[in-house]
């Protein structure tokens, strides 16, 4: 049993991980910009879950205001940082976003101090049922579930209604798109504002899951999004969930076998360098950069 | 219909054509021939949009659209078959005519589906393929649909014959020319100058982004060799 017990851990980290990096895969698509300061975008996401959360006593508003707040200040990003920078070398953008992702962490040690916050009330999250000698919790539950209706939804959104039609077409031909009138800025502050969503939520579980929300949430955060989405083969959508789910089983599994003398993160890395040297090009090839 | 008047227009700071006019009347088909790099593609993308203009004007039906945004061009009935067929190659035939229609309210989107299935029934079978599956001339298709589908007034058609078998070609510029015959202004770009004087009304030659010639088709024909010299050495007219 224990053997399920590590599965349902992978695969709850793995739908975390896939919310928290399909909003980097999105940009990258769009704009060709490592978006690192969408580590930014999830932390703030987290703070605000949290300190609604306690504010109000309601932890389904936390996640409300999350996902209302959080949107808002990706697309700034886009609106103030990025846009005035895409005449610029693609590097460019992209150191731009690791400032502020430095910035934005020292902000929210300076304004919610070094310990972090945690949540007064969160006793839904430890909660654990037994499946026939499975151990699940209600944490585990909800990340899995709220995974798969924002990914249904998702998918729903970009083959069902024409924004989202239109969306697809200006990633694959943005000239092209925007002399049958769909209009590329639009799309822009669409892919930002989606990504950012899907980023406050993985922000809020996870603040869940620590039961703390500390200034450097966002930075391991960082640099294994930007693994994933490189190994999903970057601009990828589907390339970005299969990489997240493979990760957070192998970390799951890993941890057992050689978790005595590497660490949970390095095994992941370690990982990601075997899986990018056999297969270079990410799981779904012809996108690598 | 279409009205360029001394056009002068490219890419940045390089000009690419030079003091181009030239009238388009409603209904007729205009052929645009020359070598590579004559300015052909650069003029189409100017009346698109999607080019700098450093002088001249571009009018349409009487209202100058020089100035207006390319986003914008497809409101006022302009619409892109373009070089290449450029589809949107990962999304399926019904998405991309749906792309096609953005700019159009939904509630004709359906109507206007069925007469680009009616003009190419192959699309119907291929409708939830994606376009990067499609044939060489199914993607013209596709692409001719998917302009059709922002229901243009004028339909700039860009390369039609690069790369597809004689059939096909065939078959997309009889589909032209029922368009013509339903009323559609066309401008065609074309390398191959017999193929694009069987369909025009009038030509136009450019060579280097200068207009060299200019006359109906007919007369185009009749000129023969000397016509030829125009087009420099791929012209078997």
């Amino acid at each position: 049993m224990y053997y399920f017990d590590l599965a349902v851990t992978g695969i709850s980290f793995g739908c975390m991980y896939a919310m928290m990096s399909v909003g980097l895969t999105l940009v990258y698509g769009l704009l060709r910009i490592l978006h690192v300061a969408h580590a930014a975008v999830f932390a703030l996401g987290a703070y605000v879950t949290v300190l609604v959360a306690n504010a109000t006593g309601s932890i389904a508003l936390g996640f409300l205001a999350a996902v209302i707040v959080t949107p808002l200040f990706g697309m700034a990003i886009y609106r103030l940082l990025y846009e005035p920078l895409l005449k610029y070398r693609p590097d460019v953008p992209m150191i731009a976003s690791v400032g502020l992702l430095v910035l934005m962490q020292d902000a929210f040690r300076i304004v919610f101090g070094e310990q972090g916050i945690t949540f007064q009330r969160n006793a839904f999250a430890f909660k654990t049922f037994n499946f026939a000698g499975v151990t699940v919790s209600a944490l585990q539950i909800a990340m899995v579930v709220t995974a798969l209706v924002v990914f249904t939804g998702l998918h729903l959104f970009t083959t069902r209604t024409r924004i989202g039609i239109g969306w697809r077409a200006t990633v694959s031909k943005p000239q092209i798109a925007a002399s049958f009138g769909i209009d590329p800025i639009k799309v822009r502050y669409l892919n930002f504002a989606v990504g950012s969503v899907l980023a406050a939520i993985a922000g809020g579980l996870v603040a869940e899951m620590n039961n703390l929300v500390d200034p450097g949430i966002g930075f391991v955060v960082s640099y294994k999004a930007l693994a994933i989405i490189v190994l999903g083969g970057l601009g990828s959508v589907r390339g970005t969930l299969i990489a997240s789910l493979v990760l957070g089983l192998v970390e799951a599994y890993g941890t057992i076998f050689i978790g005595s003398w590497l660490d949970r993160d390095a095994i992941a890395f370690l990982a990601l360098i075997v899986l990018l040297m056999i297969r270079p090009q990410g799981f779904t090839g012809a996108r690598a950069a | 219909m279409l009205k360029l008047e001394n056009l002068n227009c490219g890419y940045g700071s390089v000009e690419a054509v030079h003091d181009v006019s030239f009238e388009v009347p409603a209904a007729s088909v205009f052929a645009l021939l020359g070598p590579n790099g004559a300015g052909k593609t650069s003029t189409i993308m100017a009346i698109m949009g999607h080019v700098d203009i450093h002088g001249g004007r571009i009018v349409i039906e009487g209202e100058d659209i020089t100035r207006r945004r390319a986003i914008d061009r497809v409101g006022l009935g302009i619409s892109l078959v373009p070089e290449g067929r450029q589809l949107f190659s990962d999304l399926t035939v019904d998405e991309n005519l749906t792309a096609g229609g953005y700019a159009r309210p939904i509630s004709r989107d359906a109507t206007k589906r069925d007469r680009v299935f009616g003009l190419f029934p192959r699309l119907y079978e291929r409708r939830s393929q994606m376009a990067a599956s499609l044939s060489g001339g199914e993607q013209q298709m596709l692409a001719i649909g998917r302009a059709l589908m922002a229901e243009p007034r004028l339909l700039l058609v860009d390369e039609l014959s690069l790369g597809l078998m004689p059939k096909m070609v065939d078959l997309c510029l009889d589909a032209l020319l029922k368009l013509k015959r339903e009323g559609m202004t066309i401008v065609l770009v074309e390398q191959n100058t017999a193929r694009a004087l069987d369909v025009a009304d009038q030509v136009c030659v450019l060579s280097s982004g200068v207009q060299v010639y200019r006359g109906t088709a007919a007369e185009a024909k009749a000129a023969g060799s000397m016509f030829a010299t125009f087009l420099g050495i791929d012209a078997a007219v």
